[in-house]
C-alpha cells in the first residue's frame, strides 16, 4: 500500500516553497535542486496545485510560482485530495455491498481508519510542517560547516 | 493508497472460516462458493495465512480448514498484515533509512507525516479482533432472519 510520487513529492514542494517562498517567488527550478526532485516532474504537480488555487505563476524569465494560500489554514488533507484525489484506503467504487459479512468490515475496519487517517491530516497544517521542517535544518545545519 | 485486493480478500475469508468452523472444519470451495471469489485466488491467501499460523489445515476426506486460535486474540492486523506486508505508505519507512531515495532523512519534511498515517492505520488494525467482527455479523444475521419469518 502506497501513496503516489505526487502527492509525496508535491507535499514537499509546497514545503520548500513555503519556507523559501519569504524571500520572494521560487522558481521550479531552485525547488527541484534543492528538493532533489525532477523539475519537469514538478511542472505536472504545480499544473495540478495552480488549477485548484494553492500556488500561483509569475510568468517570464524571472518568474516562479508562490504560494496562494495561508499555509496555517491548509491542511495536509487538503492538499493531498488534491494530489491524489479519493483518499479512502480502500476502493470504495470496485463493487456494491450487499452482504452483511462485507458490511461488518466496511464499518468496523475500512471506514475507521479512512476517519483515523482524515482527522489526523486535517490537524496537520502545512505551517506546522514547515516549522518542523525550519528545526530540522537548524538542528542538521552545523553538519554543512564542518 | 489503497488496501489490495489480497487484504480485502483475505480479511472476508478468514471472517467466513471464523463464522462457517466452529464445530467442523470447512472448506475452502464453501467459502469461495459464499463469497463468490474464486477458490484458486483464496487459496494462495490461505498459504500465506496458514504459514503466518492465523488458520490451520486438516488434510483427508473430512479435512479443511479452522482458525488457529481464537478469535478474540486475531485482530484485523494479524491477517491484513499476513498478506499485505507492512502498512507504511513510502518506501522509505518500510524498510528503513538506508531505502530513502532522497538521502535526506535527517531533513525530510514530510516522513513524520507518512509515519503518522501509517500509525493511524494500525492502531485501528490492531483494535479490531475478529471475535468483534464475527459478533457484528452474527447480529446482522439474526436480524436478516427475523425478516424473512414477518
Amino acid at each position: 500500500m502506497k501513496l503516489s510520487t505526487k502527492g509525496r513529492y508535491g507535499l514537499r514542494a509546497l514545503i520548500d516553497l513555503a519556507f523559501y517562498g519569504s524571500n520572494g517567488h521560487q522558481s521550479l527550478g531552485q525547488i527541484a535542486e534543492r528538493q532533489n526532485i525532477s523539475e519537469i516532474y514538478l511542472e505536472q504537480v504545480f499544473a495540478t496545485l495552480r488549477k485548484n488555487g494553492i500556488v500561483k505563476s509569475i510568468k517570464g524569465a524571472q518568474g516562479g510560482y508562490f504560494l496562494n494560500a495561508d499555509p496555517d489554514k491548509l491542511s495536509v488533507a487538503e492538499i493531498l485530495r488534491i494530489l491524489e484525489g479519493d483518499f479512502s484506503i480502500i476502493d470504495q467504487a470496485s463493487e456494491e455491498v450487499t452482504n452483511s459479512l462485507t458490511l461488518c468490515i466496511n464499518m468496523n475496519v475500512w471506514e475507521k481508519i479512512d476517519e483515523e487517517i482524515n482527522e489526523y491530516l486535517d490537524a496537520v497544517t502545512l505551517k506546522r510542517l514547515v516549522e518542523d521542517y525550519k528545526n530540522k535544518l537548524g538542528a542538521n545545519a552545523p553538519m554543512y560547516y564542518i | 493508497m489503497k488496501i489490495s485486493t489480497k487484504g480485502r480478500y483475505a480479511l472476508e475469508a478468514v471472517l467466513d472460516l471464523a463464522c462457517h468452523s466452529k464445530e467442523e472444519l470447512e472448506s475452502l470451495k464453501n467459502i469461495a462458493m459464499r463469497l463468490d471469489k474464486s477458490k484458486n485466488y483464496l487459496e494462495q491467501l490461505f498459504v500465506i495465512l496458514r504459514k503466518s499460523q492465523l488458520i490451520e489445515s486438516v488434510r483427508g476426506a473430512q479435512g479443511g480448514y479452522r482458525l488457529a486460535r481464537t478469535p478474540e486474540t486475531i485482530t484485523a492486523g494479524d491477517i491484513i498484515r499476513s498478506v499485505e506486508g507492512s502498512m507504511a505508505p513510502v518506501g522509505c519507512l518500510e524498510a528503513g533509512i538506508d531505502a530513502c531515495e532522497c538521502g535526506n532523512y535527517k531533513i525530510c519534511p514530510t516522513r513524520d507525516v507518512w509515519g503518522g498515517i501509517e500509525s493511524r492505520i494500525n492502531e485501528v488494525l490492531d483494535s479490531v479482533t475478529l471475535k468483534d467482527l464475527m459478533d457484528c455479523y452474527e447480529s446482522y444475521s439474526g436480524k436478516n432472519e427475523l425478516e424473512y419469518y414477518i
